[in-house]
């Protein structure tokens, strides 16, 4: 098991490398690509199922033993994520195979776009193993960079400012989080997690506070958290398709799985609930609200990225099993539904030219098969049932009335209003999308008026064809997100269990340090 | 049951598929599904009749206490053989309603179907949660059959208006729900009627399930949005709007009556509630000129009876209430039926262009008045029976000596005579003959059209003797009722009692009031509506719109320094106020070690102060440097000669890197800010620094634990068998973020490469064409694909006629050459790359080390192309950068991965020794190889920057000039 392990992250690792040495052979790189991240998903699931039955792994790479040499540590909720995340990055890349091979690879420049890919695909998995918090750093840094990349891809001028404000954002949060790892190794002596939550809990608590904040701080810019969130709409729209599903689906879960690991393991002592709970409330209703006012699907649905963060930090800042049960499942619903719009998104922008929604119209009669595969996650999104969405949202009420405070109720009480308001959002935009006639969009008040539109374009009407592999991929989603549902028993099963080990450190120190510490 | 809802979901799914085939006549087919739900409820009467619902239970998602549990008591009985029976008819009048030709048939003919199947599941469903997913999925559906005219703005509105209010109401239950389950420990309905619990929280917990309930059945102030709805196709209105998803709020006040009557506040807000609407209702239906729409008001006004009655929690209330509802499905489906058939026939449901049509369309005519004398309560018909036992059942309470029986009373009295005034309205607006119309004249329609409401209306006529026998099974729900200490039974007359007095009133009133029209009518173009929620609505939404514009257009400024300024000012704010709170300081601080440091230091400080104030990018881009070099002498004073090695290395090419990029930026910093931003952003930018300073002294001082890392170098060397700890982390100990690490600068060199080439960089290699080349430098290049045409550029001689120190020097104009430059590089190249090869060998025991190593070689090849241009880089590096990254990061990757075949953990190194004659004693550790792979993956960066920010941008630069001067001289 230890092997599977650490071929999570080489693998996709190897297969990046291998994939620059083959620059010339688009069909070779797309080869490795699917293969690496297919095995990944395989083993991802082998991994699940052993630390289900067998408990969580630790594994010390090279053989150093911790605290010294670097540990991985997959526990059912890292496990849980692996396979997530696998499933959701493979079916992006076969999505972006087929954008690739119709475009004549305009968008997607492959002899870069694939090893880059992997790239990210590394990062991601290895922040899901990561037992060592620098080496968490160094996962942040793979994925962003490569992320980097992946957003300017292209080069187009809205690209490079988008990505310029990504970038910089992101060093920034970077150069927190190095820094708060500076200050806890300077308070401590160690970066190994399991042995910091030891040590940490020796330090006074307010030395404690002051280190627990800036970690979070870190966390929180990546997460897209409350006021730390201005950056993901003007980032995160701008790169092709395929690149912002992944993005929107994975990245800043990445951020929000950090934040559960700090939260349990690092500090467990729940000495910022309050915070969370405040900061949560705040992300979903601001976050909401700004996809209200918008007018482009893909900055919309950005929005409703942002104010979803706050369901997972709800279900954190209850601080409860049940409550981490409910957040966990929440992470897999959102990941696995927010790509798929953005695939969905992708196929309405490849067919109707555009992603503004006053400019498109009309599709329900010209693409019903993608009518449908926008809205089933969007009422999944909306916490419709009996979709994953609302099953996610209401684990996380009983948690919060289960909790009773106020402050749970307030949260219960957003969670519901924000749950309206993304569906208003996304149904008006659905409707004007798919029902309005093509005809009416030329003379269509517009009710979004947020960004004046340069020029007039004319309205699109749809032409081209939209490869079967981009659409398969969609589909393919759609149907993952309904599994969600299907089996959500098991998965609610995974989610309790994980939450129960995942709160509080005993389990997490006694795994990495079976023998005990000192 | 659940193998029945399965059923309804599996047809509906192949259900467009089927419609291609059959066209209209699909609806035979889903027609079938829930006329064999209404047999089977049938079936179940014996089960029901003897108090023994039956049940069925498939356990789901216990952790949420989400069963799919199902249980048929008498009120969900009663409703289930409602909602299958109308559904069933008001499938078959579909054949005739639509044309063959109706676009979206196959669409609508699946969601129907699976409304009509969520509504079935609805009203049996024992399971708060799964009454909520039921709940929710009947306004999806409706949200869809509302909007089947799709190109109609009016339709779209209209079914945006049912979802958001549906679904607003339905999230307030949902937290009811949720409160309510929380705090019994159950999710069973019955459970919880059975437990009825008290207390605020549940008082709370109802009022929130109340306003689902209300907001689903269109009762005040959530009615506006029903009317509304009628944009959609008559069956929808027909089913949904009469029979189905309207009378879902009124089934779960029914449901939850018999528990929860007695919640402080439900019977006042119920039954004010309840009576307003059906005044409300009454009165605007009275207006209307569209029958459809004065049908729709007039459903609004009986939700609001059926509110009244089911609300009021008395035995004899709680029978007259389902008797109602009973009555109410079937006359009013019958009415919305017949509005569709005049639209289909006449083309027009307008009642001031309708005139004659009863004369033309005795039959449609006799239907539609057994359903509307039903509706007014006439004698003798269901409507009637119903509304008697209402009456009584007031009446029985307001003598009682109860105020809220006397306003039930009175309420209903003038509601019905408004219902009176209304039915009579409609069947003289459909069918009367009126002066100064045209005689209207419909086509002739198939029978089979007429039947279902036919069969509807009749049912109702025929049900009324029968109401006693009725009645008796009803009693399964009333009697979960308190005894009253007197039993009513459901009787066709009861003689002339008080309650037959105050209907026969409301019949003489609603009948004056319909006489009097046109007095009504002025009356109310007078009287200002009392309550526009439709305006509220709407205005809300606006509101909401102008709210999440403001606050959008507040925080989304789309300017990176306002959101740099706020996660700063987050930091300053949140770590501040800890450190604030905190007590924990050290006790003393010891500043420095050595002068030295404090020397370095210092400049650091100014270097970076002075930043601030850089007017030229190129100043700051050095004194960012200045930054960078102090940072090495801090790490050479800390005694980490490597460290200090690497950095001074990095700097350097970082520096490079920033020149050859700075060539295409404009010399100077964009324009400055006013001065109170500049201001703004040195104060957070000093508070930031100060802030680290701080946390820094309280973190450190704080410490009590050794750092591991006063192990490693034991551990270096007993285990990594190096010398230098450094390399030994780096390569073995924390070799997993070294590979890390090297991902990144493959990632950052890839995009760098993207960013300039934009389409692909395999194909630019720079190089002199063969023939041209000289000596045996070249001799190995192999053909060249970008070859250099013989047009030199000016001032540059014929290469043959010179000989140069660098290869390509020829291709640079003289006035960018320097002799002396050439001279050097040409000189250390070897030696460097020499150099770099032994430290890449030497770093494991000696300062050094593949990262190092890299960065060497990498200066060697910028050296080669400052002096000699894009040319000599070729030359120099005659290889693909992204290969050289890919062998690299495979020879590291591979290295770690490796071990994984021989049964040890990854990355596990192994250490050889030997000694070999000549070459002496001879250690090798399998972490070279991995250093090898850090070396080729750091050379391959420096090329890729030094290709593509150098070379690249040189071509281009040409380019422009080259086509800006053939420009000029056209």
């Amino acid at each position: 098991m230890s092997a599977l392990t650490t071929l999570v992250v080489l693998l996709p690792l190897l297969g990046a490398a291998a994939a620059l040495t083959q620059a010339n052979r688009p069909r070779v790189q797309t080869l490795i690509a699917v293969s690496v991240l297919s095995a990944v998903l395989l083993i991802g699931a082998a991994l699940l199922v052993a630390v289900n039955t067998n408990g969580a792994i630790a594994v010390e790479v090279g053989g150093w033993p911790a605290p010294y040499g670097i540990v991985l540590v997959v526990d059912r909720l890292s496990a849980l994520m692996i396979v997530v995340s696998a499933a959701v990055l493979l079916a992006v890349l076969v999505f972006s195979v087929g954008q690739g091979l119709a475009d004549g690879d305009r968008e997607t420049p492959v002899s870069i776009y694939y090893p880059t890919y992997l790239i990210l695909a590394t990062g991601v998995f290895n922040a899901f193993v990561a037992g060592d918090l620098f080496n968490l750093y160094v996962s942040f840094e793979i994925l962003l960079v490569a992320s980097y990349v992946l957003i300017t891809v292209g080069g187009t001028k809205p690209r490079i400012r988008a990505g310029t404000v990504y970038i910089v954002v992101s060093l920034v949060s970077s150069a927190i989080f190095l820094a708060a790892i500076a200050m806890i190794y300077g308070a401590t002596g160690t970066v190994n997690i399991a042995q910091l939550t030891v040590r940490l809990a020796e330090l006074p608590a307010d030395i404690q506070l002051i280190l627990h904040v800036m970690l979070l701080i870190g966390f929180g810019i990546k997460a897209a958290v409350f006021p730390l969130s201005f950056w993901l709409p003007d980032s995160y729209p701008m790169a092709p398709a395929p690149v912002t599903a992944v993005f929107a689906g994975l990245l800043t879960k990445v951020g929000v799985y950090a934040i559960i690991r700090t939260e349990m393991i690092i500090f467990p002592d729940g000495q910022l609930n309050t915070v969370l709970l405040i900061v949560a409330a705040l992300t979903m209703v601001i976050g909401i609200l700004g996809a209200v006012a918008q007018s482009d699907i893909k900055r919309l649905l950005s929005f409703t990225l942002i104010s979803h963060i706050g369901y997972m930090l709800f279900g954190i800042g209850i601080d409860t099993a049940a409550g981490l049960a409910a957040a966990t499942f929440y992470i897999v619903h959102h990941i696995t539904v927010q790509t798929t719009l953005f695939l969905a998104t992708g196929l309405v922008e490849r067919q109707g030219g555009t992603t503004g929604i006053n400019k498109l119209g009309g599709m329900l009669k010209t693409s019903p098969l993608i009518a449908v595969l926008f809205f089933i996650p969007l009422l999944n999104l909306g916490g419709i049932p009996p979709f994953s969405g609302f099953l996610g949202k209401l684990a996380l009420f009983e948690a919060g009335a289960n909790n009773g405070s106020v402050l749970a109720w307030v949260l219960i009480g957003c969670g519901a209003a924000v749950s309206l308001l993304t569906l208003y959002a996304l149904a008006r935009a659905w409707s004007m999308i798919f029902w309005r006639d093509a005809e009416e969009v030329a003379d269509y008040e517009n009710p979004l008026a947020m960004r004046a539109e340069t020029g007039s374009s004319p309205v699109v009407e749809s032409v081209r064809t939209t490869p079967r592999i981009m659409v398969g991929a969609t589909v393919a989603m759609v149907t993952v997100s309904i599994a969600l549902t299907v089996f959500a028993t098991p998965l609610f099963d995974l989610s309790a269990n994980a939450g129960e080990n995942i709160n509080g450190p005993a389990y997490y120190v006694n795994t990495v340090f079976p023998g005990g510490l000192e | 049951m659940i193998v029945l809802l399965g059923a309804f979901a599996l047809v509906s799914l192949v259900i467009p598929a089927l419609t291609r085939r059959v066209g209209v006549r699909v609806f035979f087919i889903t027609a079938i599904i829930p006329a064999a739900a209404f047999i089977y409820t049938l079936l179940q009467t014996p089960a029901v009749l003897a108090d023994t619902p039956p049940t069925e239970t498939i356990p789901w998602i216990s952790q949420l206490h989400l069963d799919l549990s199902f249980r048929v008591d008498t009120l969900s009985w009663l409703l289930a053989l409602v909602v299958t029976g109308v559904g069933t008819l008001v499938m078959l009048y579909c054949i005739k309603y639509f044309a063959a030709s109706e676009e979206g048939l196959g669409r609508f003919a699946a969601v129907f179907l699976a409304f009509t199947g969520t509504m079935y599941g609805l009203v049996i469903a024992d399971n708060v949660y799964l009454l909520f997913i039921l709940w929710e999925a009947t306004t999806v559906f409706s949200f869809l059959l509302i909007g089947h005219n799709t190109g109609r703005l009016a339709s779209r509105i209209a079914a945006m208006q049912a979802l958001i209010v549906t679904t607003a109401g339905g999230l307030v239950m949902l937290v009811g729900l949720v409160m309510l389950a929380e705090r019994t420990g159950t999710a069973s309905l019955a459970r919880l009627v059975d437990l009825a619990p008290e207390g605020t929280a549940v008082t709370i917990a109802i009022m929130l399930i109340l306003v689902g309930a209300l907001s689903k059945s269109a009762i005040v102030p959530f009615q506006f949005w029903l009317p509304s709805a009628m944009a959609a196709p008559t069956p929808v209105s027909a089913y949904l709007h009469a029979a189905a998803m309207v009378q879902a709020g009124i089934y779960l006040i029914a449901r939850l009556a018999p528990g929860f009557a007695e919640t402080p506040g439900w019977q006042p807000l119920l039954l004010g509630l309840g009576v307003f609407t059906m005044l409300v209702g009454g009165w605007r239906a009275l207006t209307q000129v569209d029958l459809k729409l004065l049908l729709a008001y007039g459903t609004v006004s009986q939700l609001g009876f059926l509110l009244t009655v089911v609300s009021f929690g008395s035995r004899t209330a709680a029978l007259a209430g389902v008797a109602l509802l009973l009555a109410h499905a079937l006359f009013k489906a019958a009415l919305f039926m017949v509005v569709g058939l005049i639209d289909h026939r006449v083309g027009t449901r307008d009642l001031t262009k309708l005139s004659g049509l009863g004369r033309e369309a005795p039959f449609l005519a006799t239907v539609a008045i057994i359903a509307a004398v039903s509706m007014a309560g006439i004698p003798f018909t269901a409507g009637f029976v119903a509304k008697e036992a209402v009456l009584a059942s007031f009446l029985e309470s307001a003598s009682a000596g109860s105020a809220l029986g006397w306003i039930a009373v009175i309420g209903v009295a003038v509601g019905s005579t408004l219902t009176v005034a209304y039915s009579a309205r409609f069947l003289w607006g459909a069918f009367a003959r009126k002066d100064g119309v045209e005689t209207v004249r419909p086509l002739h329609e198939n029978v089979w059209f007429l039947s279902s409401p036919a069969i509807l209306a009749l049912t109702g006529l025929v049900l009324a003797p029968l109401f006693g026998t009725i009645g008796t099974v009803l009693e399964g729900y009333s009697q979960q009722f308190a005894s009253e200490g007197y039993e009513y039974s459901l009787k066709l007359w009861h003689g002339f009692d008080a309650a037959f007095f105050v209907s026969a009133a409301t019949l003489l009133g609603g009948l004056a009031l319909f006489w009097a029209r046109t007095q009504v009518f002025s009356l109310q173009s007078r009287v200002p509506s009392l309550v526009d929620s439709n305006k509220l609505y709407r205005s809300g939404l606006r509101t909401l719109d102008r709210i999440a514009l403001r606050v959008t257009a507040t925080t989304q400024r789309g300017s990176l320094p306002f959101y740099l300024t706020v996660i700063l000012l987050v930091m300053v704010g949140s770590v501040g106020s800890t450190l604030a709170l905190n007590r924990t300081w050290p006790d003393s601080i010891r500043l420095f070690d050595s002068p030295g440091q404090l020397a370095v230091g210092t400049v650091m400080i100014v270097a970076a102060l002075a930043l601030l104030g850089a007017q030229k990018r190129f100043q700051a881009a050095v004194l960012v440097g200045v930054v960078g070099y102090g940072m090495a002498a801090l790490f050479a004073f800390h005694g980490a000669p490597d460290i200090a090695l690497t950095q001074v290395l990095v700097e350097t090419v970082t520096l490079i890197a920033f020149v050859l990029v700075l060539r295409r930026l404009p010399a100077r910093l964009g324009k400055a800010h006013g001065s109170s931003r500049r201001v703004l952003r040195a104060a957070v930018g000093l508070s930031v620094g100060l802030l680290m300073g701080i946390v820094a002294i309280v973190a450190l001082g704080a410490r009590s634990a050794d750092p591991i890392s006063v192990s490693l170098p034991e551990l270096a060397y007993e285990i990594g068998h190096g010398r230098n700890v450094v390399n030994v982390v780096l390569v073995d100990i924390r070799g997993w973020d070294t590979l890390g690490e090297l991902s990144v600068i493959v990632a950052a060199a890839t995009g760098v490469a993207s960013l300039v080439f934009l389409r692909s960089r395999t194909d630019n290699l720079p190089r002199v064409s063969e023939t041209r080349a000289r000596g045996t430098i070249r001799a190995r290049l192999k053909p060249s694909r970008e070859i250099v045409s013989s047009e030199y550029l000016p001032g540059v001689q014929d290469p043959s006629t010179r000989t140069a120190w660098l290869l390509a020097g020829r291709k640079l104009a003289p006035e960018n050459r320097s002799i002396l430059l050439e001279v050097v590089i040409r000189l250390l190249f070897h030696p460097l790359i020499v150099l770099s090869i032994y430290l890449l060998f030497a770093g494991h025991n000696l300062p050094g080390g593949g990262f190092a190593a890299g960065l060497v070689a990498g200066l060697a090849l910028a050296g080669r192309y400052l002096a000699g241009g894009r040319y000599e880089l070729g030359a120099a590096a005659p290889f693909d950068a992204g290969r050289i990254l890919g062998v690299g990061l495979v020879l590291a990757a591979g290295t770690a991965t490796v071990p994984l075949f021989l049964g040890a953990d990854a990355l596990t190194s192994t250490f050889f020794e030997t000694t070999i004659p000549v070459l002496g004693h001879l250690e090798f550790s399998t972490s070279t190889i991995f250093d090898i792979g850090v070396y080729l993956v750091v050379i391959g960066m420096v090329l890729d920057v030094l290709r593509s920010l150098g070379a690249e941008i040189d071509r281009q630069r040409e380019e422009s000039s080259e086509s800006l001067e053939s420009g000029s001289t056209i």
